[in-house]
């Protein structure tokens, strides 16, 4: 079982040549079958997909130009096209601009400290002797398995303005300045350790990963790098980087999705401190313009939407990479 | 002859079959019974699980066949899965609902009209705040299940240290021993005499609600916010000076932190349902014999209190409609008022049991306080506003000093009106 | 392939004190659990649960219907997981092996979908079991979760797939395999690594989620993050001893799971993936 980086092509099993089936032709990616076989493997999955989530999204994506409240749907009535009304009324609300920006930013520095960090931890991953490496994997597995709204009540704690951990060693240091000190009254200081709590519940999944990528860089591109002289640093920017730069982009995406998405962490924070309407992100923020007591679905969809047109011009770039995956040789 | 004999006879069979085929149907004042199973929706928390056994028991006892199906609900995400269930063929038959839920479930369709029912349910006596929160546009929609609502709890201990002989009966004496206190308690860290969190809007609207401000009013069809009103702004300033004056609680913080602040010393009084007495005196038994509890004292007398608690509704698509008006009218009766209110220490939803506490120094109390009671506006689109914390980022910003009261009031307005009309 | 040396010091520091940030939260839970509830909030706080009570951990498995919601949460998760494994793999392989009409789309909308917030789905997922007649069963628990699952794990295996050179599969068939068994006799063990991943992270949201849990069943089908929510009722009324007790039972199996599978994660997170 060989793993094989970009770097190295296969060239291990070529088929003897008098062997050819005739059915296929060496090329170096696409192969030519009948036409049904990729549509036969597709069906099951798409069967799934299409009982599972076709159905749901194309019902968003209706309902998103409906008027559709609890009224709709409990009394069955006919339906009542309202064109593009749910997504005129979230945009026109004056705090919707507020809240998308605070949101990229906050998506932003979330998403580069993840990664950021994440490479850091699996380049000291990289470094440690066996039993260390073995201590910090397992230390960032039972992180990652607490449920998101437990590991928030627990730092929330943890922060607590009157019983919490923190104030209490900064005071008994001698900073006398943080007895009582509320860590939720100021928006950016809640939002920043909302950020604590998003980066330290992605970051296991991100090391990981990041980890087991540079440990597929062959060991030979590090002696050649270091006997040419190269330091740690031009090492990691010249050799790890770029081998593991698609995996890099991967995490990035899926980190940008998710953090922009954020609403548990913020939602509990908000129940115990600060004012909720300095510190809504869009997910928060959504929530309450379309569910929040009186319910009203059509606008729910609506916001969903706009935040997934926001998200693809954001990863725009990485998205039409990743679908040609498989294109090039 | 014999024709028309054939003839009788067919019209005759025709006939016969018609009355059996109908039989079932027709027969004015005595359809099939209803086997059910009946599907009951109740809150997690609300009821002692021996008082619905017992209902459940006796319930099947006298409708022989039907099967109760109890459902015990969680808070979390509860309005989602209510208007869910409701919209289905097949919706729970008799739900619990929030008192504050009751008009957004009503204004839906999802709900039955009880209000030809109601005086046969025992609507006389009912609470008149329960009555309010089941009731939309004139109609009743949910019945008045039980109802909690908050006294002052105190440390007996500290205020005889500070010198202060009885509890205070209005909110001057409440400023005056609040001063007092924190003089005789200088030296401990973080006290407060009041331990009174700004976003605890259900306290403090009880002196917003005592000076005669309220949250809104509805003129015609629209909602406008009240909070602007000089009653209102009034009652928002005393409560700025009073919590600078006799407390250190954060602006920004909650009520989950009354309990151990009370627990640690930190503070001689906090503001809560009842039955926090029991919950304090069960984690620190040493200070179980200086509990006491008092009426939240208002500008001359006790002030309104909020009523909270639960509502009983129908499901409008319900299909055991009769099934459930006989489990409702036990559950909402004397008797099962009686075992609710003695076993689980809440408020019954009629005035005629409000003495059942009255030998319980606790609840006696709390009872007493219901009669003068507040609620929230009835509106569908209440639960957006609470969602939305208005009323509570109002209060964190006053306390916290970020806007004047003025400010504050004004931008809860727009808000209120903006959620409410909706 | 990775240096094998000690680790400085300046190494090792850094990572105790990465441990030590991972873990304090983890062990201030179940510290928590151990506290008698007086204790669990104090103005200095008790590192150590002296006194010690195991009752929030007897309460908490005498609330609601812990085994029976245990038994469904197990169900569902393995479903689920089993399910979009099996499904996925061969659509992945699809994706990434043969080249078709409506292949792009279909990759675009598998990104699409993965944007759109799950909650968001709440209602129309509800509508489709109710008429489906699926509501209140974990059959249709199972399905709604497929819309998270597949999705994602379509999507990454595609990139596993995409990095395993066709050289194999194709040595496989002019030894005379079919198609199938070339998919599922070389391609299957070499992403095997890729399975794991994607599926732990299934599992995990699987395992933690409540909106759709909550709404679609009730009782004993209900799932351990609703048995989990039992604990806080009425507002105010939130038992932090049971909560954080009824968590650590909640993070158990996954913990578990994890420390066993952890060597298998680091070795097989990326094994072949690293061309994208």
């Amino acid at each position: 079982m060989q793993h094989v980086t970009s770097a190295a092509p296969a060239t291990a099993l070529t088929a003897p040549a008098g062997r050819r089936s005739p059915l296929f032709r060496r090329r170096r990616r696409a192969t030519v079958v009948p036409w049904y076989v990729p549509y036969l493997m597709l069906a099951p999955g798409a069967i799934a997909l299409g009982a599972a989530v076709v159905f749901p999204f194309a019902y968003l994506v209706a309902i998103s130009f409906q008027q559709f409240r609890a009224r709709e749907l409990i009394q069955d009535l006919p339906t009542v096209w309202v064109g593009l009304a749910n997504y005129r009324y979230i945009v026109a609300k004056p705090e919707f601009w507020t809240v998308l920006s605070r949101t990229l930013i906050f998506a932003g520095v979330n998403v580069a400290l993840t990664i950021g960090i994440g490479m850091g931890l699996a380049l000291l991953l990289q470094r440690l002797g066996g039993r260390m490496r073995l201590a910090l994997s397992i230390s960032m597995v039972l992180a990652w398995s607490i449920p998101p709204v437990s590991a928030t009540q627990i730092w929330q704690w943890l922060f607590d303005r009157d019983f919490g951990v923190v104030n209490w060693v900064l005071t008994s240091v001698g900073l006398r300045g943080f007895t009582q000190h509320s860590w939720l009254s100021d928006p950016t200081s809640l939002l920043g350790l909302a950020t604590v709590i998003v980066v330290w519940g992605a970051l296991p999944f991100v090391a990981l990963v990041l980890y087991a990528g540079l440990s597929q860089v062959p060991d030979d591109l590090y002696e050649a790098a270091r006997v040419d002289g190269a330091n740690a640093w031009a090492t990691f920017r010249q050799v790890s980087l770029p081998l593991i730069a698609p995996i890099v982009l991967v995490l990035a995406l899926l980190s940008t999705i998710w953090d922009f998405r954020v609403f548990t962490q913020i939602f509990v924070l908000q129940k115990s401190g600060g004012i909720s309407e300095d510190t809504n992100l869009i997910g928060i923020w959504s929530y309450h313009q379309s569910f929040g007591g009186s319910p009203n679905y059509g606008r729910g969809a609506a916001t969903a939407f706009i935040g997934v047109v926001i998200l693809l011009m954001i990863t725009a770039v990485v998205v039409r990479r990743m679908v040609r995956i498989g294109d090039e040789s | 002859m014999k024709k028309q004999n054939v003839v009788v006879g067919v019209v005759a069979v025709a006939l016969a079959l018609v009355a059996a085929a109908c039989g079932n149907a027709s027969t004015a004042g005595a359809p099939k019974a209803d086997t059910g199973p009946l599907t009951v929706w109740l809150m997690n928390g609300s009821a002692p699980d021996p008082v619905i056994s017992a209902l459940k028991t006796e319930f099947e006892a006298a409708h022989p066949g039907v099967t109760v199906n109890v459902q015990l609900q969680q808070w979390g995400g509860i309005t989602d899965k209510t208007n869910a269930a409701l919209s289905t063929q097949s919706p729970p038959d008799v739900l619990e609902m929030g008192n504050t839920l009751v008009s957004g479930f009503a204004s839906a369709g999802g709900l039955a009209d009880l209000t030809g029912k109601q005086a046969s349910l025992g609507s006389d006596t009912w609470l008149q705040s329960l009555k309010e929160a089941g009731t939309l546009d004139g109609k009743l929609y949910g019945v008045p299940y039980y109802a909690g609502d908050r006294v002052v709890i105190y440390n007996k201990d500290l205020f005889a240290k500070a010198g202060i002989t009885a509890p205070p009966t209005t909110r001057d004496e409440l400023m005056t021993d609040g001063k007092l206190l924190m003089a005789a308690n200088k030296s401990v860290p973080g006290f407060s005499a009041l331990y009174l969190p700004g976003k605890d809007w259900y306290a403090i609207f009880s002196w917003v609600f005592d000076s005669l401000g309220g949250i809104a009013t509805k003129s015609g069809s629209k909602w406008q916010g009240t909070m602007e009103d000089p009653a209102t702004q009034a009652a928002l300033s005393w409560v700025k000076d009073m919590r600078s004056a006799v407390g250190t609680a954060a602006g920004d913080g909650l009520e989950t932190t009354d309990d151990p602040t009370f627990e640690a010393g930190k503070a001689a009084m906090v503001i809560e349902a009842g039955w926090h007495y029991g919950v304090i005196a069960k984690d620190k038994p040493a200070l179980k014999d200086q509990l006491g509890v008092f009426p939240i004292p208002g500008a001359s007398q006790a002030a309104p209190v909020f009523l909270g608690g639960s509502n009983l509704g129908i499901a409008a698509k319900s299909k055991h409609q009769g099934l459930a008006y006989d489990y409702i009218k036990l559950l909402a009766g004397s008797k099962y008022q009686t075992q609710l209110a003695v076993q689980g220490g809440v408020i019954p939803n009629t005035t005629t049991l409000l003495n059942l506490h009255a030998s319980d120094p606790v609840l006696s109390v709390a009872d007493k306080a219901a009669a003068r009671s507040w609620f929230v506006p009835n509106s569908p689109n209440w639960a957006a506003v609470e969602s939305n914390n208005i009323l509570q980022d109002m209060l964190a910003k006053i306390f916290t000093g970020k806007a004047s009261v003025a400010d504050a009031t004004k931008a809860a307005d727009q808000a209120l009106a903006d959620k409410l009309n909706q | 392939m990775t240096p094998r040396r000690r680790g400085s010091i300046v190494a090792n520091g850094v990572a105790l004190l990465a441990c030590f940030f991972f873990l304090f939260p983890v062990y201030w839970m179940v510290v928590t659990a151990f506290k008698p509830s007086g204790d669990i909030q104090l103005p200095t706080p008790k590192f150590f649960p002296a006194p010690f009570t195991l009752q929030h951990f007897v309460d908490g498995i005498n609330k609601y219907h812990f085994w029976a919601n245990a038994r469904s949460s197990v169900i569902i998760t393995f479903s689920v997981v089993g399910l979009s494994m099996a499904l996925a793999f061969f659509a992945a392989t699809a994706l990434a092996r043969f080249r078709f009409r409506g292949r792009k789309l279909f990759i675009v909308l598998l990104l699409v979908v993965q944007m759109v917030p799950f909650e968001a789905m709440l209602i129309p997922i509800f509508i489709e079991l109710d008429r489906a007649g699926l509501v209140y069963q974990l059959t249709g628990v199972i399905l709604a979760y497929m819309a998270f699952a597949l999705p994602f794990t379509i999507w990454t295996l595609r990139g596993f797939v995409a990095s395993v050179p066709v050289d194999l599969e194709e040595a496989a068939l002019t030894d005379g395999c079919t198609r199938t068994q070339a998919f599922i006799r070389i391609l299957f063990p070499l992403i095997a690594p890729g399975l794991v991943a994607t599926s732990i992270f299934a599992f995990i949201q699987a395992w933690n989620e409540y909106i759709f849990a909550n709404v679609l069943l009730n009782n004993e089908n209900a799932t351990l993050p609703v048995w989990l929510a039992s604990f806080v009722s009425m507002g105010t009324q939130i038992d932090w001893g049971g909560i954080m007790a009824g968590s650590t039972i909640i993070s158990l199996p996954v913990m578990i799971f994890f420390v066993l599978v952890q060597r298998r994660i680091a070795q097989g997170m990326t094994a072949g993936a690293v061309k994208g």
